[in-house]
């Protein structure tokens, strides 16, 4: 085995250890609104694809400038359109008996 | 990755300057890919943060252990095919296309799971948001949102597996005609780079469907 596979078969364990964290972490007893922090292990996982499987160390330097900027428009994309449902506050109009 | 080319095209300077603009023309269409699966995944966010209960209610529908499995077959899937990549970077060209193979018989076992299989059982089920839809009650209307993510986002990541399954099957086809050697490997590279962003996609649906709702 060359260096290169046992590194590459380093990095699935780890993937295989955060799958093992994340799937564990959905049977805690998390309130509703925290329970979206079970992706965090994901977006660990995305790192350790992005850097061992996409070797995005090694590569020209224009690739990891479209990785971040595809990054930072998706952040920019997820962020502004969370902005409305996260903020928004309701205001429920009182029902009565009108006579 | 910066390996020499053996067909250098005239508008390069450069071999290496072919190789490194072809792994950096892959990255900007991944980079527009991101932005193709975004609003699916504010969708989620959108229609959860407004329908917790009914969104959690499907969720817990869902199958779990092929799921599970699924995002195994994925990873492995992944690893395979990147240790076929370091294979031909070495030039063994007969380690990759035994890679190559082993990664596309993943990704079919992928395809066969979740649509063969699971989405079988979602039908029988009564969990295809129509009119027969399973789920009543209070919580009917956010399960229904739920099942549209769902059926919606497993089939545009299944599409993506299929081209993945094709561009895979191109390389196996490619490699045994000999097109492949230590000195040039770029197709290789790029569709390695598609076939790991699929399995990223599956990474972030993954919780989003299987774990999020199902201990709420």
């Amino acid at each position: 085995m060359n260096p290169r596979s046992r590194h590459l078969l380093l990095a699935w364990g780890l993937l295989v250890a955060l799958l093992v964290i994340e799937f564990g972490a959905s049977f805690l007893p998390l309130d509703r609104a925290a329970r979206p922090l079970i992706l965090v292990p994901a977006a660990l996982m995305i790192a350790v694809v992005s850097v061992a499987f996409m070797e995005l160390r090694r590569g020209p330097e224009a690739m990891r400038l479209f990785f971040a900027a595809g990054l930072l428009w998706l952040c920019i994309l997820l962020g502004l359109g969370s902005l409305d449902p996260m903020t928004r506050i309701n205001y429920y109009a009182r029902t009565t008996n009108v006579k | 990755m910066p390996e020499v080319s053996s067909t250098q095209e005239f508008q390069y300077s450069s071999p290496r300057h072919q190789a490194e603009s072809a792994i950096s023309g892959m990255w900007l269409f991944l980079a527009t890919e991101m932005l193709f699966f975004g609003p699916l995944f504010l969708a989620w966010i959108y229609s959860r943060h407004w329908n917790q209960h009914g969104f959690d209610a499907g969720a817990r529908q869902t199958e779990l252990i092929i799921g599970t499995i699924n995002t195994m077959v994925l990873l492995t899937s992944s690893l395979i095919y990147s240790v076929g990549v370091s294979f031909i970077e070495a030039g063994d060209t007969r380690r990759l296309i035994q890679c190559c193979v082993g990664a596309w018989l993943l990704g079919l076992a992928f395809l066969l799971l979740k649509f063969g299989v699971e989405w079988r059982h979602d039908f029988e089920r009564h969990l295809f948001p129509g009119s027969d839809f399973a789920i009543d009650g209070p919580d009917r209307d956010g399960a229904r949102l739920f099942f549209v993510f769902y059926f919606l986002g497993t089939a545009v990541h299944g599409l993506h597996m299929i081209v993945g399954l094709i561009l895979v099957g191109w390389i196996i086809f490619r490699a045994r005609r000999k097109e492949f050697s230590a000195g040039f490997y770029t197709p290789v590279s790029v569709v390695g780079l598609y076939w790991s962003f699929v399995d990223m996609v599956w990474i972030v649906l993954y919780p989003l469907i299987y774990l999020i709702g199902r201990g709420a």
